[in-house]
């Protein structure tokens, strides 16, 4: 029976033209990273060889090549940006979806008339939005490979390995905001409360969580290069304590550890920060079995 | 409601954490300033305090936050009739699409008013209670202004939210083209520029990685002329960068603007001005038009 739902679930996202913009959104996130990334290579290029030239000229030495400052991955970086962003938000849309639809198309009344428990529904509807954003970032993953050789030329055994990591721990990002928009439509009675009510967690996990904890301010969140900000304030001392709490910020640290893109950290603090991220999967896990085995499936959500 | 308590306590919150250190700075511009007339000395460095700028994450939630409850705002106006069935009623009454499309638009203005009045207010308590620093009339003005721009911008995502929800079969088909538009203007497209100035390039800055100062970056950048002016294109199609700007310039977060008058700020945004306007008015045209094309049943949700 959960093979059912689960292959029902992924033949009606396949159906909806919101999935079809899903994927091409996401597809084109990651172009759009690549070709950040790309652009970014080849302005330090052009600027390191025209500062040399300047230096020159003027009998200055040549200044350090920045590209040794430059991981291999960094062209990825802004996939850290554009996943929080733009995955995490597509995955509330498709876990709202997921339970929203059959309550307005009214399948929701038929569907436990079958021998079904309420249980098997809910692995089934978790395994399938989970093997949606899996295959999400699957082909995310195959643009980014495909930006990596063409720009950096190849990439090593231990590159795809990381790049192979960064996109598993996406998904275990992405995997909590699709379980945020089904329990939003099991916990209120209006479809449009519902996905308002996801959204308003994400951007509050996305935007005022970091800023609670560690100061920055929205648009600081959307840039890759983040500079340190001062936490010297009393009120940082006592929220700072909330900081891996704070799973974008988790996520985004991990990502730029496996990508190698920050500082060389320990592999445990690296695991240590996505413990956290594990934690809030599995609390929204049993909250979606704990609330689907009380829903109302009878009641028609034609509502807005 | 729940979006807007989020973003009252956001904005408190923001204006909290911007204030760090700020009421000692202005204690110790005014002691300076008391010695100074006391020894009789004529001329008085001017205050570096800008009140206004503590505001500006009250701003960008507004930039971010604001324009998603006023997409929301567009998508239940519409959906909401489509599922109470009025919208077969109302066209049998004597008032035309262009008359319900400008009321429609009149009472979100007025929500928004409401919502916008409750930051600002939150925002100005917070700078005098918490900052110790209370705003001047001139600065009031400022700040009304940057709160109206803050209309025209939540009235434009209004518009959106309402014109794609009417325009999709299903409601919530409507509600996700309006959310990935709202994604690409107000968080992808300014990233973009960001993203591509060449200074963000490395963390600490590219061109302190080069040991360039001041002059050899000028001297640098004046190579990457087209190069600037395409990462300057790419944020200019963003319609929230406009408001930014406007709301940054009037609320003195940018250094460069605070020694300007007021006419001369409105004169170095004027662009931003326009844009505004324009993205507004045209939305709005979009809204008339489709409430003159509304169709008297709707899709499903």
């Amino acid at each position: 029976m959960i093979t059912t739902i689960f292959s029902h679930q992924v033949l009606a996202l396949r159906r909806q033209r919101v999935l079809l913009v899903l994927v091409a959104a996401i597809l084109l996130a990651t172009a759009l990273a690549g070709a950040l990334g790309w652009s970014s290579q080849s302005t330090i290029v052009r600027v390191f060889d025209e500062a040399t030239r300047q230096l020159a000229a003027s009998g200055a030495p040549a200044p350090p090549n920045p590209f040794l400052l430059k991981p291999h991955l960094s062209l990825l970086s802004n996939m850290v940006v554009y996943i929080p962003l733009v995955g995490a938000l597509f995955a509330v849309i498709l876990g709202h979806i997921s339970i929203a639809d059959e309550e307005s198309s009214g399948l929701g009344r038929l569907l436990f008339s079958r021998s079904m428990s309420r249980a098997q529904y809910t692995t089934g509807k978790i395994l399938s939005l989970a093997l949606v954003l899996a295959g999400l970032l699957l082909a995310s993953f195959a643009v980014s490979l495909a930006a990596l050789l063409l720009v950096n030329q190849g990439i090593s055994v231990a590159d795809l390995g990381r790049l192979s990591l960064f996109y598993t721990l996406s998904w275990l990002y992405l995997v909590p905001f699709a379980l945020i928009g089904m329990i939003t439509v099991l916990l209120t009675t209006s479809r449009s409360l519902a996905l308002l009510s996801a959204m308003g967690a994400w951007l509050v996990i996305t935007f005022a969580v970091p800023q609670f904890t560690s100061g920055l301010r929205p648009t600081q969140s959307l840039n890759p290069i983040i500079e340190p900000i001062g936490l010297s304030q009393a009120f940082f001392q006592a929220t700072a304590k909330a900081q891996p709490l704070s799973i974008v910020e988790q996520y985004k640290a991990a990502s730029a550890a496996i990508l190698d893109t920050a500082p060389s950290v320990a592999v445990m603090d690296t695991v240590a920060r996505v413990m956290p991220l594990l934690g809030f999967v599995a609390i929204l896990t049993v909250a979606a079995f704990a609330l689907v085995r009380t829903h109302d499936f009878s009641r028609s959500a034609s509502h807005e | 409601m729940v979006l807007l308590v989020i973003l009252v306590v956001v904005t408190a919150a923001s204006v909290y954490i911007a204030t760090a250190g700020y009421a000692s700075k202005l204690a110790d511009y005014d002691a300076y300033r008391a010695a100074a007339q006391a020894s009789g000395l004529d001329r008085i460095a001017p205050s570096p305090m800008a009140p206004l700028s503590l505001l500006r994450g009250g701003l960008e939630y507004l930039e971010i936050i604001g324009a998603v409850i006023a997409i929301a705002l567009g998508y239940l106006s519409i959906a909401r009739e489509r599922a109470n069935r009025t919208i077969a009623l109302l066209q049998s009454r004597p008032v035309t699409g262009g008359e319900r499309a400008l009321g429609s638009f009149l009472g979100a203005l007025a929500v928004f008013a409401t919502l916008v009045t409750a930051t600002a207010l939150v925002g100005i308590l917070s700078i005098g209670l918490i900052a110790q620093d209370w705003i001047s009339p001139s600065e009031g003005f400022q700040l009304l202004l940057a709160y109206l721009a803050a209309l025209l911008y939540l009235g434009a995502f209004y518009c959106l939210g309402a014109i794609t929800t009417a325009r999709a079969r299903a409601s919530a088909n409507g509600l996700v083209v309006s959310l990935a538009i709202w994604l690409l203007v107000v968080l992808v497209l300014p990233q973009i520029g960001d993203t591509l100035d060449a200074d963000n390039q490395l963390p600490g800055g590219l061109f302190q990685a080069l040991t360039l100062d001041r002059d050899g970056e000028t001297s640098v950048m004046a190579h990457f002329t087209g190069y600037e002016k395409t990462r300057t294109l790419i944020e200019d199609t963003s319609f929230a960068k406009h408001f930014e700007r406007f709301a940054f310039a009037m609320t003195d977060v940018k250094d460069r603007y605070r020694p300007f008058t007021l006419g001369q700020l409105l004169r170095e945004t004027r662009t931003d001005i326009i844009w505004l306007l324009s993205a507004t008015v045209a939305l709005f045209l979009g809204l008339r038009r489709t409430y003159k094309h509304t169709p008297s049943t709707g899709g499903n949700s």
